[in-house]
């Protein structure tokens, strides 16, 4: 065991696993009762509703030839794995016929891929729980910067938000200017039809990472018949991929920072270096 | 504007963020990421036309049916 681990609440591989298997079961396992059952309920009834809503058929937006086995491991659902293991076995890709979409189909899927996001900034912090001194709080500074991995869900939510709480202002201002000029642009291109899973289901999972901001202008938008196909329809899409994409970089950038602070230890070199620079503080 | 300059267009657009965001994500300070940003777009775009380059080459020759 190296010297920083000894006074950790927990292993924070276990608490991330058992978290994205079944979300607040990391929470469970680092002492926080009350905040695994809180997590546990909204993640699970968030995905649940959307079952409802969608009868269960998201993965019928695929074609058959894209049916295989890992099919589902690519799209924002799976961030809820348990989740998704039983919305598979249940419902799998559906009867041989396919069937008509239900009327809220978009919002159903839309609440199922919102679960899956949810659910792995919930593992984060499961994560963190583990990695702080056995009985102690966060570092005192880390109040003031905010909870990491809220300000990665509010980078999902806002591109740039995350970064603004935790007093990152032009950059956070930077990074919603960059964003949502190239996801606006990417619409643009494309005419709206980078909006639709059901048209293209993996570069909308990607697109699905820039948070609020991609569904809002997908629900505003709707999905009209397309009367001919846009000239930079296939450029816009991948943009629009791409801006999600990008969205992760954001999220991981806000949550270093703020995981630096929550352990007080200096930023490393190393964005995803686990070595603390210096030891954690004593409580 | 004729097809060939719109996607290059594109492709520098694309570039410029994609170097922005990753410039943020390697630099926590805002100062060095400013630095960096220029000779980080500059490797990329000319990485992306070296690839340009190689797949042009490999089409060339072994793909074409001319």
């Amino acid at each position: 065991m190296k010297p920083h681990e000894q006074q950790r609440t927990g292993d924070p591989t276990v608490a991330t696993l058992l978290s994205w298997l079944v979300p607040g079961a990391g929470h469970l396992y680092v002492g926080q009762v009350h905040l695994a059952l809180i997590g546990f309920v909204v993640i699970e009834a968030l995905y649940l509703a959307g079952v409802l809503l969608s009868h269960g058929m998201f993965l019928e937006y695929l074609p058959p030839e894209m049916r295989g086995r890992f099919a589902a491991a690519l799209t924002p659902e799976a961030g809820n794995l348990g989740a998704l293991l039983l919305h598979v076995r249940q419902y799998g890709f559906g009867g041989d016929e396919p069937r008509p979409w239900p009327a809220w189909m978009d919002l159903g899927t839309a609440l199922t891929a919102t679960s899956g996001i949810l659910s792995i900034l919930f593992a984060s912090h499961a994560n963190l729980l583990a990695r702080l001194p056995q009985g102690g709080t966060q570092h005192p500074d880390a109040r003031a910067q905010r909870d990491p991995a809220l300000c990665a869900a509010l980078t999902w939510v806002l591109p740039g938000l995350g970064h603004i709480m935790q007093g990152r202002k032009a950059r956070g201002v930077v990074a919603l200017v960059l964003l949502v000029g190239l996801f606006g642009l990417a619409t643009m291109l494309a005419h709206g039809a980078n909006l639709d899973r059901e048209r293209h289901f993996y570069y909308w999972a990607g697109q699905f990472l820039l948070g609020p901001v991609a569904l809002v202008t997908e629900f505003a938008h709707g999905h009209p018949r397309l009367e001919s196909i846009p000239q930079y329809k296939d450029a816009g899409i991948v943009i629009g991929s791409i801006a999600g994409m990008l969205n992760v970089l954001l999220m991981l950038d806000v949550y270093g920072y703020g995981e630096d602070r929550a352990l007080g230890r200096e930023r490393a070199a190393d964005p995803v270096s686990d070595q603390p620079v210096q030891e954690a503080p004593s409580v | 504007m004729d097809d060939l300059s719109t996607h290059v267009l594109l492709f520098l657009v694309v570039s410029a963020v994609i170097v922005a965001i990753s410039s943020m994500f390697s630099e926590p300070e805002d100062g060095p990421a400013l630095k960096m940003y220029p000779r980080r777009l500059l490797k990329f775009v000319v990485g992306s036309g070296l690839v340009l380059a190689v797949m042009l080459v490999c089409e060339h020759t072994f793909a074409s049916i001319h």
